[in-house]
This record gives C-alpha cells, sequence and structure tokens, in this order.
C-alpha cells in the first residue's frame, strides 16, 4: 500500500459522487476546449488564407462590428502610389444568413485582383467579367447551400445564378460566396465601397520595411488600420470580442467546477471528520493530511480534465460534422491547448482543496475522534 | 526524539503536575488538578466512576487533547509543547482504544501500515512489518479482511497490532476490553499483559474492570477529576 493508494481510496469511498463531481469538471473542461478550440481554429484558419492567397498586410477601418465598416474604395489608388506596395485589391465582405445557412460569409473581390489567383474551379467556370451578376462557391459553402453549377442563389432581393464551385484550400475560401466586387456592391447598395484592401508588397521586403509601408498607409487612411497578416485576425474587434467571450465563458466553467469540487472535498471531509482523527491519532502529521485531501482532489480535477479533454473535442467533432455550420469551423484542438486544460482541471483540483484540506488539519485529534 | 530528560529522574516516563482540563469554556471540569508520576516499565491501572475524568487524562498523556492548566511531561519534555506532536504519537506511544478506531475502507493489513507512513519502512518493509505484527496476534489468516468482517477481539488485535507498527515505548490503553465479550476480553488483556512483559512496555490502562486492575503494578483512582487513590496493587507482583 502506497500514500497513492490511500488516495484512490478516498475517492472511491462514494463513487457515485466521485463520478457525479468528474461529470461537473469534465463539462467545465469540455467547455473551455470547445470554446477555446474553435475560436483558435477561427484565427488560424483567417491567418492561413490570408498566407494563401499572398496577402502581406490587410487595411481596413478601425470601427465596425465583427467586419469593419466599409470605406470609399478609392482609398486603393492612394495606398498604390505608397513605396514598397507591389499590388493592391479591394474587398467587400459581409457576413449574411443566405437561404439555408444561417451564417455565411459573402466575398466580393476586385475583378482581375490577385484574390481570384489561388481559386481552383472544380467545376463550372469563374464569373465571365466583373459586371456579371453571377456567383462561385467555396466547395464547403455549396454543401451547405445544396446548390451545385446552374442553380439560383437568392443574395439580398436578387437570384444570381451559380457558375461555378470553387476550391480555395482553406476552411474560410471553401465556405464562402464569391462575386465580383462590381455586383456585390449593386447588390448590397455599396456603390464604391469596399471594407479591405489586402496589399501585396514586393518581395524579399524585410520586416522593417512592411512596417514602414503600414505605417504610412496609417498615415493616408487615419482612421482606419493597416495590419501585417500574422496579425490581422488577432487585432481584429470581432476576433477580439469572440475569443474574450470564449475565455470568459470558459471562466465561469472554471469557477462551477471549482464550487463542485470545493463542495465534494468539503463534504468529504465532514463525513471522515471521524477517520481524520484515526489518522492524527495514530501519528499522522496535518501536513501529511492536508496533503492527502489536496491530492484527492487534485487528482478528481487530472481525471476530471481527462474526461473533459475527451468530451470537448467529441463535442467539436460533432459541431464540424454538423449540417448547417458545417465547413465554417476548422478547430485547433492542439495538444497545447488539451495539456493546458488538463493543467487547468489539476489547479482547479487542487485550489478546491485547499480549504477543506485547512478545515481538515485544524480538527483536534480526540474531538475528531468522538466525531 | 526525547531522550535527555531536563527534569526528575531520567525513568520518569509521565509526570503530571496540577493538570487541568476544561470543556465548554470551563462548564465542565474534567480533570480538576491530577499529579502522578509514571515510570519506566510500570503496569497502571486507572480505574474510577464514569465521567471521572480517566479517558481525558489518558487524551492528555496520548497529546490527543490539550490540558488546560498545569504541566505535563513526557521524558522530561511538556507534551503540550512539543513541536512535533504527531512524531510523538507515532514513535513514541501506541494508543489503543475502547471503540478499536479502525479505518473501514482498508484492509486489515492496511490498516496496521496507517501509521507507519510516518516512519521511513519502504513499500514493502511496511507490509512484511504488517504481516509479522499481526502473526504476532495471531491474525495472519486475516490480513486482507475489512474490519467489519472480523469479531471485536479479532478488531482489538489489529487494533493492537497497528499501535505496535513503529515500535513504541509506551502503551495507552482506554477500556481496550470494554466492547468484548469475557472470553476474547481475556485474550486481549493477555495479549496486552505480554507486550508489557516481554518487550517491557510502560502500560497505561483505563478499565473498569477490578479484576483486571489487580493485575497492575499500580492501581490510580480517580473520582471526579481527582485521584482519590494510587496504591501499589498487592498481587500485581505475585501475578507477573
Ligand atoms: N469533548 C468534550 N466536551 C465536553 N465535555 C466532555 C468532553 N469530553 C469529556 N467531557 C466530559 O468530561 C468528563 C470526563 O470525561 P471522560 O471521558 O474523561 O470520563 P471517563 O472517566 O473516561 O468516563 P467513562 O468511564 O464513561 O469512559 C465527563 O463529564 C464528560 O462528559
Ligand atoms: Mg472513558
Amino acid at each position: 500500500m502506497t500514500f497513492i493508494t490511500i488516495v484512490v481510496r478516498g475517492l472511491l469511498r462514494r463513487p457515485v459522487r466521485t463520478g457525479l463531481t468528474l461529470v461537473g469538471i469534465s463539462i467545465g473542461i469540455a467547455a473551455v476546449v470547445a470554446l477555446v478550440g474553435l475560436s483558435s481554429g477561427y484565427e488560424k484558419s483567417m491567418t492561413e488564407q490570408l498566407d494563401q492567397i499572398g496577402v502581406d498586410i490587410v487595411v481596413s477601418n478601425m470601427a465596425g462590428g465583427f467586419l469593419p465598416k466599409v470605406f470609399d474604395a478609392s482609398l486603393q489608388g492612394k495606398i498604390d502610389k505608397v513605396p514598397g506596395v507591389a499590388k493592391t485589391t479591394t474587398v467587400l465582405m459581409e457576413m449574411q444568413s443566405v437561404e439555408e445557412a444561417p451564417m455565411i460569409m459573402v466575398s466580393g473581390r476586385e475583378w482581375g485582383g490577385f484574390t481570384w489567383d489561388k481559386l481552383t474551379v472544380t467545376s463550372g467556370r469563374l464569373p465571365r467579367d466583373g459586371a456579371e451578376h453571377a456567383v462561385v462557391l467555396g466547395r464547403m459553402a455549396a454543401e451547405v447551400l445544396k446548390k451545385k453549377v446552374g442553380d439560383k442563389l437568392q443574395l439580398e432581393a436578387e437570384e444570381l445564378p451559380v457558375v461555378g464551385i470553387v476550391d480555395g484550400r482553406g476552411v474560410v475560401e471553401n465556405g464562402a460566396v464569391i462575386l465580383s466586387l462590381q455586383a456585390l456592391q449593386e447588390i448590397t447598395d455599396n456603390a464604391g465601397k469596399a471594407n479591405f484592401v489586402d496589399v501585396r508588397v514586393k518581395p524579399n521586403s524585410t520586416k522593417e520595411e512592411v512596417s514602414r509601408i503600414c505605417g504610412e498607409i496609417k498615415k493616408i487612411f487615419p482612421e482606419g488600420r493597416a495590419v501585417v497578416t500574422g496579425e490581422v485576425v488577432s487585432t481584429s474587434q470581432g476576433f477580439r470580442i469572440a475569443r474574450a467571450m470564449s475565455w470568459s465563458t470558459s471562466f465561469l466553467a472554471i469557477v462551477v467546477g471549482v464550487l463542485g469540487v470545493m463542495n465534494t472535498m468539503l463534504m468529504t471531509v465532514f463525513e471522515r471528520t471521524h477517520e481524520i482523527g484515526i489518522l492524527l491519532a495514530v501519528g499522522w502529521k496535518r501536513r501529511r493530511i492536508v496533503y492527502m485531501v489536496l491530492c484527492e482532489s487534485a487528482l478528481l480535477g487530472f481525471f476530471g480534465g481527462l474526461i473533459g479533454v475527451a468530451l470537448g473535442a467529441l463535442g467539436v467533432w460533432v459541431l464540424e460534422h454538423t449540417t448547417g455550420i458545417r465547413g465554417m469551423l476548422e478547430p485547433d484542438l492542439s495538444p497545447k491547448l488539451l495539456l493546458t486544460s488538463v493543467a487547468i482541471a489539476v489547479v482547479v483540483g487542487v485550489i478546491s482543496g485547499v480549504y477543506p484540506g485547512w478545515r481538515s488539519s485544524r480538527l483536534s485529534p480526540s474531538v475528531a475522534l468522538q466525531a | 526524539m526525547v531522550e535527555t530528560a531536563t527534569t526528575g529522574s531520567s525513568d520518569v516516563v509521565y509526570e503530571a503536575v496540577g493538570l487541568k482540563k476544561e470543556f465548554d469554556g470551563g462548564k465542565v471540569a474534567a480533570l480538576r488538578g491530577v499529579d502522578l508520576q509514571i515510570k519506566q516499565g510500570e503496569f497502571v491501572a486507572i480505574i474510577g466512576p464514569s465521567g471521572c475524568g480517566k479517558s481525558t487524562l489518558l487524551a492528555s498523556l496520548g497529546s490527543l487533547d490539550r490540558p488546560s492548566e498545569g504541566t505535563l511531561t513526557y521524558r522530561g519534555q511538556s507534551i503540550p509543547d512539543m513541536a512535533d506532536p504527531a512524531a510523538y504519537r507515532a514513535h513514541e506511544i501506541g494508543f489503543i482504544f475502547q471503540a478499536f478506531q479502525l479505518l473501514p475502507t482498508f484492509k486489515v493489513v492496511e490498516n496496521v501500515q496507517i501509521p507507519m507512513f510516518e516512519g521511513t519502512l519502504s513499500r514493502s518493509e511496511r507490509r512484511e512489518r504488517a504481516v509479522e505484527l499481526l502473526k504476532s496476534v495471531g491474525l495472519d489468516h486475516r490480513l486482507n479482511h475489512f474490519p467489519s468482517e472480523l469479531s471485536g477481539g479479532e478488531r482489538q488485535r489489529v487494533a493492537i497490532a497497528r499501535s505496535l507498527a513503529n515500535g513504541p515505548s509506551v502503551l495507552l490503553a482506554d477500556e481496550p476490553t470494554g466492547n468484548l465479550d469475557s472470553n476474547s476480553a481475556q485474550q486481549i488483556l493477555e495479549l496486552i499483559l505480554q507486550l508489557h512483559r516481554d518487550l517491557g512496555m510502560t502500560l497505561v490502562l483505563v478499565t473498569h474492570d477490578l479484576t483486571i486492575a489487580e493485575r497492575a503494578t499500580r492501581v490510580v483512582s480517580m473520582r471526579d477529576g481527582r485521584i482519590v487513590s494510587d496504591r501499589v496493587s498487592a498481587t500485581s507482583t505475585a501475578a507477573i
């Protein structure tokens, strides 16, 4: 028999209660895994997407909600003149509910701009020109909307023909409805407006040059911002809100977990007062008893964490494969997130055990024996 | 830990002077000034009517409870002021209770090992020693039973084996046969007396049973929290 045997025996005394506590803490940890996994997956796929297309700097308005506010597309001409800039292209992006899909990215891209280059047509064709009111669908978007080439798609007040299905090598592109900037401007009554200018800098530009270019764009467009691709998502207002929400929800879930474990450990300690009295009477140090309680609650946390990580990963998988949001999510369940979640669970366990452990160590042996 | 005596002669194990213990903020006076000296190798029986403070005195000796007033030393060292009372309970004394006080979720052989976590034995040494101790109390055929599966007498044997876990020199027993039928009571008593005799352990035993008390080297009678008589037992020298 080892000390760990004693700790485990303590937990197995009340298997149902231990089980329920595990459920409680694992749901909290599952929430952490799912929410953080989804939001960091979103961040990662956005960034990868911009890299794929070859965007170095993204210029947008500072103000706005999930997506930045529109501005006058003539800004593009001014940015073109900034030394070091190789190419620019404007984009009008909207999140819309389209037919069956509750939220889908609608991306209006300047005709001839480099954002069209990386799209591979898997069936049908691209729009003929910038004026054609026609859409192409990313692979996933086509599945979600249940459309194929030749179908019609209702966008705002207009019905547009689906002329092609494209593979954009990334969850954002594949989940989007793509059409020419001009067409989207006309449909959404945003003539001459855009909300992004994507900038490609001259090849082999150094980091310093890129940030100098950002600075100059900022001078031309004081109410906007110019962000290097790698940072574009993490600095976006919408993403910051999403991340804050996922962490604060996670935090709440963790607090609930702490309360659950603490409640269980307090009950255990009260219920075992007599046995703690025996341990004290046969010469166990108070420190050892505190340590025993802490180990029990840490172990609860550890197993709750393992179960929670499994539950969270399963939940994310189910979400990922649910029609309706399918193709919009590419969760990032990195080993780091999974390990962090288990670590959080263990810390939750230890923290929850501190007060019960302290309570138990303050018992007088003779009083505890009479309990 | 406590080898050198700072007061009294070196064979004095316990010395109480003016020992008092109150409960409930002074409403109950369990000990009202006890003076007592116990020497190495003695067998002291403490008798007296119910509620006179016998258990309270024994708990003070065992550092399970703090006296309210007076001094109490173990081999010259103040018990209430010990820096590490757990070490004293674990290594210097063995405590035997009327209600056995075994841990219900641990097997017999595990119960005996519990105090050894305060020692330096390895996992296998702990088990070996527990088996040995259980053998010495005649319970080596019950190693993997839970306390609830044993008779009262068998449970008290486990408790005795546990009290010896770290090789103490003093045995404190509070009505160890109080919950047993006369047959098992007799066996448990013989076992305890054997420890006193063969290992030379100092034995302080609380009892209601005058026939048990008669076998002690000294009989201390208490009443209302005080010692009313302290005599050398007449028959004891003959019995041992
Ligand atoms: N924890 C406590 N709180 C309050 N009063 C107590 C407590 N422990 C003991 N007492 C009281 O102290 C007095 C002495 O109790 P103690 O248990 O020492 O008696 P005892 O001589 O062992 O009696 P018995 O033979 O019935 O075991 C009793 O009046 C008892 O009610
Ligand atoms: Mg008593």
